[in-house]
């Protein structure tokens, strides 16, 4: 799930590992009340200031995808279907967001990415 | 106390030409305080002067709420050092050199010392004088977490280790803050190593504290920006440029600006500037473009 959290990326490793954890809630690989990585085992695992991981799991608790019971750990939570749908929008959302910067630094018109969409997925992408 | 470490116009001079001048730093309570600066620019000197070892010529010091060097031996207790060069006997075994070091700490955790010797692979009758520079490196710091220390300061501590060495010695640090919530003070060249685990980010140059900041502070606030249009002269732009650099066709420039936040952009068409692109620094490359410009330098680099 956080195979690939980038310690050199502007966003800050707490909100790449909150996203991470909210994308497998929308996903569904995760459900209510599976455990998350205790704070030691994932600063441990991914080499990070264990802070970085209490601020991630603070955050994800204060919109709800996860319940911080004292002394037993981080449990996920039972997430609304329309919850999920908008996480899934905005994870698609930045993906296309960062697409369209790479291309128009290498001046690629929004034209020829759609033609390359189009190529790539075999699917006619059409407003 | 708010500061696990505080220097306040501090000042030093080794009789040569090289001096700390008017050095404030603070390392907040609960951080992993990354220490940055190229050979020579005297992290290692304000290391050794927050350790009580270099005395300053003028300025306070205070560790952990007491007075450096006056109550150093009280501070000594608490804090676990990994000095640059490493402060262990030849002579001495791996377990030998640990029960030593232990008679010197009052919070001295034998069991988890074990436990440290164990996990690092250190075989404890093994001769010093016989190890490697990775299995040296292993030793200091299970001796710096060994005391369960508040506050560990730790220069250039994975120095001249292999990757493997590396990473199982970080693991043992970061353990050991996520059970104790301690205190890091960390100087390495190692510069990604400290963008994945430190929060706040000193930079020194040349004897003098360039920077200190929130670690995501530091890193979003310097951009590479390119521009259109550019006058000679712009117009009080609310960030700092650090440098330019002329690009082909007329006007086109790359800056490198500081203290830039995004609402900034709004700046360049009241300025009659065309922004074309702003791009992400990562901490390396920020702590490179930051030391080209805290030196005297013509504005214009060829």
């Amino acid at each position: 799930m956080f195979d690939d959290i980038d310690p050199r990326s502007p966003t800050p490793l707490y909100e790449q590992i909150a996203a991470r954890v909210r994308m497998s809630v929308a996903a569904g690989d995760l459900g209510p009340g599976d455990a998350l990585p205790s704070v030691r085992a994932l600063a441990r695992d991914l080499r990070v200031n264990p802070a970085t991981v209490v601020q991630a799991y603070r955050d994800l608790a204060a919109d709800g995808f996860v319940e911080l019971r004292h002394g037993q750990g981080t449990f996920v939570q039972e997430v609304p279907t329309f919850v999920r749908e908008e996480e899934r929008a905005a994870q698609a959302t930045k993906l296309v967001r960062t697409l369209l910067q790479d291309a128009a630094r290498l001046g690629i018109s929004v034209e020829e990415l759609a033609r390359a969409l189009n190529v790539e997925t075999g699917v006619e992408i059409r407003e | 106390m708010n500061s696990a470490i505080e220097m306040t116009d501090v000042a030093w001079r080794a009789g040569g030409s090289f001096e700390v001048k008017d050095l404030s730093l603070r390392v907040p309570t609960g951080s992993i305080y990354g220490f940055l600066g190229p050979n020579g620019s005297g992290k290692t000197t304000t290391i050794r002067m927050s350790m009580g070892m270099l005395k300053p010529d003028r300025g306070t010091i205070r560790v952990l709420g007491r007075d450096v060097p006056r109550d150093m031996p009280k501070v000594l207790a608490r804090v676990g050092y990994v000095p640059e060069r490493p402060h262990v006997y030849p002579a001495l075994t791996v377990r030998e050199q640990v029960r030593f070091h232990a008679s010197f700490f009052r919070l001295w955790d034998a069991g988890w010392a074990d436990e440290l010797s164990e996990r690092l692979g250190l075989d404890p009758e093994r001769r010093i004088s016989r190890m490697s520079k990775g299995e040296t490196g292993k030793l200091l710091m299970l001796l710096a977490l060994s005391q369960r220390p508040d506050l560990l300061v730790l220069d250039e501590p994975t120095d001249g280790l292999d990757p493997v060495v590396r990473r199982d010695v970080l693991t043992a640090l970061l353990d050991y803050v996520s059970e104790t919530n301690a205190t890091v003070f960390i100087s390495s060249h190692l510069v990604h190593e400290l963008e994945r685990i430190c929060d706040w980010v000193g930079v020194m140059d040349d004897g003098r504290l360039v920077v200190e900041l929130p670690m995501q502070a530091f890193k979003n606030g310097i951009k590479r920006i390119k521009v259109a249009d550019a006058p000679a002269v712009p117009e009080e732009p609310p960030f700092t440029i650090l440098s330019r650099e002329r690009l082909n066709g007329a006007g086109s420039e790359t800056w490198i600006v500081r203290g830039w936040q995004d609402p900034m952009r709004h700046y360049f068409d009241g300025a009659g500037i065309g922004l074309r692109d702003v791009v992400d620094l990562d901490l390396e490359e920020g702590f490179v473009e930051l030391l080209r410009s805290s030196r005297p330098t013509p504005p214009y680099r060829s």
